[in-house]
Protein backbone atom coordinates (compact mmCIF):
# COMPACT_ATOMS: atom_id res chain seq x y z
CA UNK A 1 0.00 0.00 0.00
CA UNK A 2 1.17 3.52 -0.79
CA UNK A 3 0.99 6.57 1.39
CA UNK A 4 -1.25 9.64 1.07
CA UNK A 5 0.26 12.96 2.15
CA UNK A 6 -1.34 16.39 2.06
CA UNK A 7 -0.70 20.14 2.04
CA UNK A 8 -3.66 21.17 4.15
CA UNK A 9 -1.53 22.98 6.74
CA UNK A 10 0.11 25.12 4.01
CA UNK A 11 -3.19 25.73 2.23
CA UNK A 12 -4.80 26.84 5.50
CA UNK A 13 -1.96 29.28 6.04
CA UNK A 14 -2.27 30.64 2.50
CA UNK A 15 -6.03 31.06 2.90
CA UNK A 16 -5.96 33.76 5.54
CA UNK A 17 -4.47 31.54 8.22
CA UNK A 18 -7.67 29.56 8.44
CA UNK A 19 -7.91 27.61 11.69
CA UNK A 20 -8.46 23.85 11.91
CA UNK A 21 -11.74 24.62 13.63
CA UNK A 22 -12.97 26.82 10.77
CA UNK A 23 -11.98 24.25 8.16
CA UNK A 24 -13.61 21.45 10.15
CA UNK A 25 -16.83 23.44 10.40
CA UNK A 26 -16.90 24.09 6.65
CA UNK A 27 -16.13 20.47 5.77
CA UNK A 28 -18.58 19.09 8.33
CA UNK A 29 -16.15 17.02 10.39
CA UNK A 30 -14.62 17.43 13.84
CA UNK A 31 -11.43 19.43 14.43
CA UNK A 32 -9.74 16.21 15.55
CA UNK A 33 -10.40 14.69 12.13
CA UNK A 34 -8.74 17.64 10.37
CA UNK A 35 -5.79 17.29 12.75
CA UNK A 36 -5.57 13.54 12.03
CA UNK A 37 -5.65 14.19 8.25
CA UNK A 38 -2.94 16.87 8.51
CA UNK A 39 -0.72 14.51 10.49
CA UNK A 40 -1.25 11.71 7.93
CA UNK A 41 -2.97 9.62 10.58
CA UNK A 42 -6.22 9.34 8.64
CA UNK A 43 -7.05 9.17 4.94
CA UNK A 44 -10.42 10.87 4.42
CA UNK A 45 -13.24 9.68 2.18
CA UNK A 46 -13.40 11.00 -1.37
CA UNK A 47 -16.29 13.25 -0.38
CA UNK A 48 -14.32 14.94 2.39
CA UNK A 49 -11.21 15.16 0.18
CA UNK A 50 -13.18 16.91 -2.58
CA UNK A 51 -14.85 19.23 -0.07
CA UNK A 52 -11.43 20.31 1.25
CA UNK A 53 -10.17 20.93 -2.30
CA UNK A 54 -13.32 22.95 -3.10
CA UNK A 55 -12.91 25.10 0.02
CA UNK A 56 -9.33 25.97 -0.96
CA UNK A 57 -10.41 26.30 -4.62
CA UNK A 58 -7.61 24.05 -5.89
CA UNK A 59 -7.59 20.69 -7.71
CA UNK A 60 -7.63 17.58 -5.53
CA UNK A 61 -4.06 16.64 -6.47
CA UNK A 62 -2.81 19.95 -5.06
CA UNK A 63 -4.20 18.99 -1.67
CA UNK A 64 -3.44 15.28 -1.61
CA UNK A 65 -0.49 13.37 -3.05
CA UNK A 66 -0.29 9.63 -3.43
CA UNK A 67 3.16 8.14 -2.89
CA UNK A 68 3.20 4.65 -4.33
CA UNK A 69 5.23 1.83 -2.81
CA UNK A 70 8.01 0.30 -4.86
CA UNK A 71 5.95 -2.89 -4.98
CA UNK A 72 2.91 -1.04 -6.47
CA UNK B 1 -1.63 15.69 24.31
CA UNK B 2 -4.29 17.03 21.98
CA UNK B 3 -7.74 17.82 23.29
CA UNK B 4 -10.05 14.79 23.22
CA UNK B 5 -13.15 14.79 21.05
CA UNK B 6 -16.62 14.24 22.49
CA UNK B 7 -16.53 10.61 21.32
CA UNK B 8 -13.11 9.96 22.87
CA UNK B 9 -14.31 11.31 26.21
CA UNK B 10 -17.40 9.09 26.04
CA UNK B 11 -15.28 6.03 25.22
CA UNK B 12 -12.84 6.83 28.05
CA UNK B 13 -15.69 7.06 30.56
CA UNK B 14 -17.18 3.78 29.29
CA UNK B 15 -13.77 2.11 29.46
CA UNK B 16 -13.21 3.22 33.08
CA UNK B 17 -16.74 2.12 34.00
CA UNK B 18 -16.40 -1.34 32.43
CA UNK B 19 -12.92 -1.83 33.89
CA UNK B 20 -14.29 -1.07 37.37
CA UNK B 21 -17.21 -3.45 36.77
CA UNK B 22 -14.79 -6.20 35.69
CA UNK B 23 -12.65 -5.67 38.81
CA UNK B 24 -15.80 -5.78 40.97
CA UNK B 25 -17.05 -8.97 39.27
CA UNK B 26 -13.68 -10.73 39.62
CA UNK B 27 -13.45 -9.68 43.27
CA UNK B 28 -17.00 -10.99 43.99
CA UNK B 29 -16.27 -14.25 42.14
CA UNK B 30 -13.06 -14.73 44.08
CA UNK B 31 -14.95 -14.22 47.34
CA UNK B 32 -17.68 -16.66 46.28
CA UNK B 33 -15.12 -19.31 45.43
CA UNK B 34 -13.20 -18.71 48.66
CA UNK B 35 -16.31 -18.98 50.83
CA UNK B 36 -17.82 -21.80 48.79
CA UNK B 37 -20.90 -19.73 47.90
CA UNK B 38 -20.67 -20.05 44.13
CA UNK B 39 -24.39 -20.71 43.69
CA UNK B 40 -27.00 -19.72 41.10
CA UNK B 41 -28.76 -17.19 43.33
CA UNK B 42 -25.57 -15.22 43.97
CA UNK B 43 -24.41 -15.39 40.36
CA UNK B 44 -27.74 -14.10 39.03
CA UNK B 45 -27.67 -11.36 41.66
CA UNK B 46 -24.18 -10.39 40.47
CA UNK B 47 -25.37 -10.47 36.85
CA UNK B 48 -28.20 -8.08 37.77
CA UNK B 49 -25.67 -5.65 39.25
CA UNK B 50 -23.48 -5.94 36.17
CA UNK B 51 -26.41 -5.00 33.91
CA UNK B 52 -27.32 -2.11 36.23
CA UNK B 53 -23.76 -0.74 36.31
CA UNK B 54 -23.24 -1.32 32.58
CA UNK B 55 -26.39 0.47 31.48
CA UNK B 56 -27.60 2.94 34.10
CA UNK B 57 -24.26 3.95 35.63
CA UNK B 58 -22.63 4.24 32.18
CA UNK B 59 -25.32 6.67 31.00
CA UNK B 60 -25.12 8.75 34.19
CA UNK B 61 -21.29 8.74 34.12
CA UNK B 62 -21.19 9.90 30.47
CA UNK B 63 -23.68 12.71 31.16
CA UNK B 64 -21.80 13.84 34.28
CA UNK B 65 -18.37 13.62 32.62
CA UNK B 66 -19.47 15.66 29.61
CA UNK B 67 -21.25 18.16 31.83
CA UNK B 68 -18.15 18.52 34.01
CA UNK B 69 -15.74 18.79 31.08
CA UNK B 70 -17.94 21.37 29.31
CA UNK B 71 -18.08 23.38 32.53
CA UNK B 72 -14.30 23.19 32.83
CA UNK B 73 -13.88 24.32 29.22
CA UNK B 74 -16.27 27.23 29.79
CA UNK B 75 -14.24 28.32 32.83
CA UNK B 76 -10.88 27.91 31.05
CA UNK B 77 -11.99 29.81 27.93
CA UNK B 78 -14.02 32.30 29.97
CA UNK B 79 -16.86 31.68 27.54
CA UNK B 80 -20.35 30.78 28.83
CA UNK B 81 -21.17 28.97 25.56
CA UNK B 82 -18.08 26.94 24.60
CA UNK B 83 -18.20 25.18 21.22
CA UNK B 84 -18.25 21.40 21.46
CA UNK B 85 -17.94 18.92 18.60
CA UNK B 86 -20.68 16.66 19.89
CA UNK B 87 -21.39 14.92 16.60
CA UNK B 88 -20.03 11.84 14.87
CA UNK B 89 -18.16 12.23 11.60
CA UNK B 90 -16.90 9.56 9.18
CA UNK B 91 -13.69 8.95 11.18
CA UNK B 92 -15.65 8.40 14.41
CA UNK B 93 -17.94 5.93 12.64
CA UNK B 94 -15.02 4.05 11.10
CA UNK B 95 -13.21 3.80 14.44
CA UNK B 96 -16.44 2.68 16.10
CA UNK B 97 -16.87 -0.06 13.50
CA UNK B 98 -13.33 -1.34 14.05
CA UNK B 99 -13.85 -1.33 17.81
CA UNK B 100 -17.11 -3.22 17.42
CA UNK B 101 -15.35 -5.80 15.25
CA UNK B 102 -12.77 -6.39 18.00
CA UNK B 103 -15.57 -6.64 20.60
CA UNK B 104 -17.38 -9.26 18.52
CA UNK B 105 -14.17 -11.21 17.87
CA UNK B 106 -13.35 -11.34 21.57
CA UNK B 107 -16.91 -12.28 22.47
CA UNK B 108 -17.10 -15.01 19.84
CA UNK B 109 -13.88 -16.50 21.17
CA UNK B 110 -15.26 -16.19 24.71
CA UNK B 111 -18.49 -17.97 23.80
CA UNK B 112 -16.38 -20.80 22.39
CA UNK B 113 -14.40 -21.04 25.65
CA UNK B 114 -17.65 -20.93 27.68
CA UNK B 115 -19.10 -23.78 25.64
CA UNK B 116 -15.85 -25.67 26.01
CA UNK B 117 -16.11 -25.48 29.81
CA UNK B 118 -19.59 -27.03 29.51
CA UNK B 119 -18.35 -29.74 27.17
CA UNK B 120 -15.51 -30.50 29.58
CA UNK B 121 -18.00 -31.26 32.33
CA UNK B 122 -18.36 -27.95 34.17
CA UNK B 123 -21.81 -26.78 35.29
CA UNK B 124 -24.05 -24.42 33.31
CA UNK B 125 -23.38 -21.84 36.04
CA UNK B 126 -19.67 -21.83 35.19
CA UNK B 127 -20.53 -21.39 31.52
CA UNK B 128 -22.84 -18.48 32.37
CA UNK B 129 -20.16 -16.85 34.54
CA UNK B 130 -17.56 -17.18 31.79
CA UNK B 131 -20.00 -15.57 29.34
CA UNK B 132 -20.55 -12.66 31.74
CA UNK B 133 -16.81 -12.06 32.28
CA UNK B 134 -16.01 -12.46 28.59
CA UNK B 135 -18.72 -9.93 27.71
CA UNK B 136 -17.01 -7.36 29.94
CA UNK B 137 -13.54 -8.19 28.60
CA UNK B 138 -14.84 -7.90 25.01
CA UNK B 139 -16.33 -4.48 25.70
CA UNK B 140 -13.04 -3.30 27.28
CA UNK B 141 -11.01 -4.66 24.35
CA UNK B 142 -13.26 -2.80 21.90
CA UNK B 143 -12.95 0.47 23.82
CA UNK B 144 -9.15 0.13 24.12
CA UNK B 145 -8.98 -0.46 20.35
CA UNK B 146 -11.08 2.66 19.71
CA UNK B 147 -8.85 4.81 21.95
CA UNK B 148 -5.67 3.43 20.35
CA UNK B 149 -7.05 4.18 16.87
CA UNK B 150 -7.95 7.72 17.93
CA UNK B 151 -4.44 8.34 19.30
CA UNK B 152 -2.30 6.38 16.82
CA UNK B 153 -4.39 6.93 13.70
CA UNK B 154 -4.97 4.44 10.91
Amino acid sequence: MGRITNNIKTLRFLNGEMTQKDLAKRVGVTRQTILAIENDKYSPSLEVAFKIALIFDVPLEEVFTYEADETD
Amino acid sequence: MDEMSFKEKTITVTLINFSLILIYVLWRLRRMLATDTFVAERIFNLWGWVIFFAVVVSIIAIILANFGLTLLKAINENNPNPEIDDFEDERDQLIDLRGTRITYSFYSFGVLIAMLTFVLGQSALVMFTVLMVVGLVAQIAGDVTRLVLYRRGF
